[in-house]
């Protein structure tokens, strides 16, 4: 009979049923939507920080010469395939513009394109060799806009020590020093780059074009790795890299790394404090839901007792409903809060997110939860309701 | 259907000795002595603030005197803790409204069977009997809100006898019916009343009031006039002693 009072109490009074379900459901979906959010955010964002640039770099060891291309293989061969973002490999060599000296960097223009997602450029990426970018201030300091074409000149190519200091005249080869040799290449300007840092002042061409003019092929100065790793596995790499690749030297960026792990940090304290704030307003959102539905079946408590009720079964039918509409409100909530989750992340970080059964489970008995405490204390209060109230005509 | 336990044959089921009861300075019921025999039918009137209510909600053991003793089946419930109080009123006393007080989600035959629940075992037979009983049988799944003021009092009349009450206490049961209703409700206590039952009828209506073995009336708390309409099973002592 508690049953069928309780299946008659949901199915008859569709609207007070509908009203506290909603209740219920806007709470849990929230709930169930942040925590999602919680969870995949940090791996979306780790992903996207992995565009703002490298996190390790593989130079060679203190008095080792350029890295060697079967060297790079090595390298990679430590990695997994999964956890690699990005792999850029940069050659240095000191040229000339116009009489000038500047730093040229050779890498995999197409590479390079996908890894340096904050690289600014005006007019076009190069898609062949031949064509060039130019630093900002290189182009400012030589008057140089894309579609233009520049000569090359090779002063001498630079090691991987320090490729900003065109003052380093060490070979990559580490062999001594050699008479500046007079090679020169007319290149096309593409477009014409800005990063805020020292690649301002580059000349960026294809790794291709770079060895033809300093005749020195196969070789790298620095290997630019963007891994998806936390800061402290990242160190962990590093060290593997040192030990299992010869001549070689690994190091995380630690600003970046720091950087990443700082703002996921920031952004899972953020959710969790919207999640708690949220959780509070449910609560008292289904305690007034639960209050108004429980104070308005007042004369039904009452008859009830007339009835010969006693106040314990009372509460007890009265909160079991509370934690169908619980249960029911916190199913409709973590269907709502994956789609509300998944509309979210797809806006703002154009991909998906995974369901999470658990967490389902977890939202559902958190609603049954929150329904049951939301309506003890209303039930409570009404169970107390003098039976004579019926009798009364109040 | 379940059946209380009869009290003796000499004792009244219910009697008031001296009952009192007081809201501050309001003297609600002034020193009522009644006794009521056993298949009687007892009729009480008195304009409104009479103490009528106050009356109804003490044999309903719904409420408890200030002071003085109430019998109810020989057993004094003055006394009783509200979960006494409870046990008394489910097992002996069967309610009737001005107001029906029908569940509106439950069906006719639902809202039989809560009486049921709340005092055994839910029995569909046996509450479609009670519905059959008062007419309404062919109604038995309707809600509430389905059926005419005159159905309502006749479900609520049903659920009152479904647990077979010692004593049938009706408040205003014609207070909201047109006068076909009012009849059908009267004869419907003519024959519970043939068949014994012990009715206790608070009303407004002369007519109404007309129909019980016994009047009394209330004035302010006390119980002013007693008069028998017709032979009762049993004499009272009626009056204020």
């Amino acid at each position: 009979m508690a049953w069928l009072m309780l299946r008659r109490s949901l199915t008859r009074r569709r609207s007070r049923v509908l009203i506290a379900v909603l209740a219920v459901a806007i709470g849990s979906t929230t709930i169930f939507a942040l925590a999602l959010l919680a969870i995949d955010i940090p791996r979306h964002m780790s992903q996207d920080m992995r565009s703002l640039g490298a996190n390790l770099i593989v130079l060679p060891a203190d008095g080792s010469p350029a890295l060697s291309a079967s060297t790079v293989e090595e390298i990679k061969g430590v990695l997994t395939d999964s956890e690699v973002v990005s792999v850029v490999c940069f050659r240095y060599a000191n040229v000339r513009l116009n009489q000038q000296p500047f730093l040229a960097a050779g890498t995999d223009l197409a590479q390079a394109q996908k890894a340096k997602g904050y690289w600014d450029v005006e007019g076009d990426w190069p898609d062949q060799p031949g064509q060039v970018l130019i630093g900002r201030d290189v182009a400012s300091l030589i008057g140089l806009a894309p579609g233009d074409t520049v000569t090359v000149t090779l002063t001498q190519a630079v090691t991987a020590a320090d490729p900003t200091d065109p003052s380093d005249q060490t070979d990559p080869d580490g062999q001594a020093p050699e008479p500046p040799a007079e090679r020169s290449a007319r290149l096309s300007v593409r477009g014409i780059l800005t990063t805020g840092g020292n690649e301002d002042g580059f000349v960026v061409m294809d790794l291709s074009d770079l060895e033809r003019l300093t005749l020195s092929f196969d070789l790298v100065d620095i290997v630019e790795l963007s891994i998806d790793r936390d800061s402290a596995s990242l160190a962990e790499l590093a060290q593997t890299i040192d030990r299992q690749v010869d001549q070689v030297s690994a190091a995380p960026v630690r600003r970046l790394a720091h950087s990443e792990a700082d703002v996921l940090a920031m952004l899972r304290s953020l959710l969790a404090l919207v999640a708690v704030i949220v959780l509070a307003l449910t609560l008292i959102g289904v305690a007034t839901t639960m209050m108004a539905v429980v104070t308005e079946r007042r004369a039904e408590i009452a008859l009830r007792k007339a009835l010969g009720a006693d106040q314990r079964s009372i509460a007890w039918e009265f909160q079991c409903e509370a934690m169908v509409l619980g249960l029911v409100g916190g199913l409709l909530g973590a269907g709502l809060g994956f789609g509300l989750a998944q509309a979210i992340s797809q806006s703002v970080f154009q991909r998906g997110v995974a369901f999470s059964g658990w967490l389902a489970a977890v939202t559902v008995a958190a609603s049954v939860l929150i329904a049951y405490l939301a309506s003890r204390q209303p039930v409570r209060r009404a169970t107390l309701v003098d039976p004579a109230l019926v009798l009364r005509e109040e | 259907m379940s059946q209380s336990p009869a009290p003796a044959a000499d004792q009244p089921i219910l009697e008031f000795v001296e009952v009192s009861k007081v809201y501050g300075q309001l003297h609600a019921l002034d020193r009522v002595s009644l006794a009521v025999p056993e298949g009687e039918w007892l009729s009480i009137v008195g304009p409104s603030g009479s103490g009528k209510t106050t009356l109804v909600n003490i044999v309903g053991c719904l409420d408890r005197p200030t002071s003085g003793q109430v019998r109810l089946g020989g057993r004094d419930i003055a006394g009783l803790n509200p979960t006494g109080l409870t046990e008394i009123r489910r097992t002996m006393v069967g309610l009737i409204f001005q107001k029906f007080h029908l569940i509106g989600h439950l069906t006719a035959l639902e809202n039989v069977m809560v009486a049921q629940y709340y005092h055994s075992m839910p029995d569909q037979a046996e509450a479609l009997a009670a519905l059959d009983r008062v007419g309404l049988a062919q109604r038995a799944n309707h809600l509430p809100s389905q059926l005419s003021g005159g159905e309502q009092q006749r479900v609520c009349i049903a659920r009152a006898l479904i647990n077979d009450p010692r004593l049938i206490l009706a408040d205003e049961p014609t207070g909201n019916l047109d006068a076909a209703n009012e009849a059908i409700v009267l004869e419907l206590f003519h024959q519970l009343h043939a068949e014994g039952a012990t009715l206790i009828v608070v009303t407004h209506d002369s007519t109404v009031a007309g129909q019980g073995d016994r009047e009394v009336t209330l004035e302010h708390g006390r119980l002013v006039r007693d008069i028998a309409h017709r032979d009762a099973p049993a004499a009272s002592d009626g009056g204020n002693r």
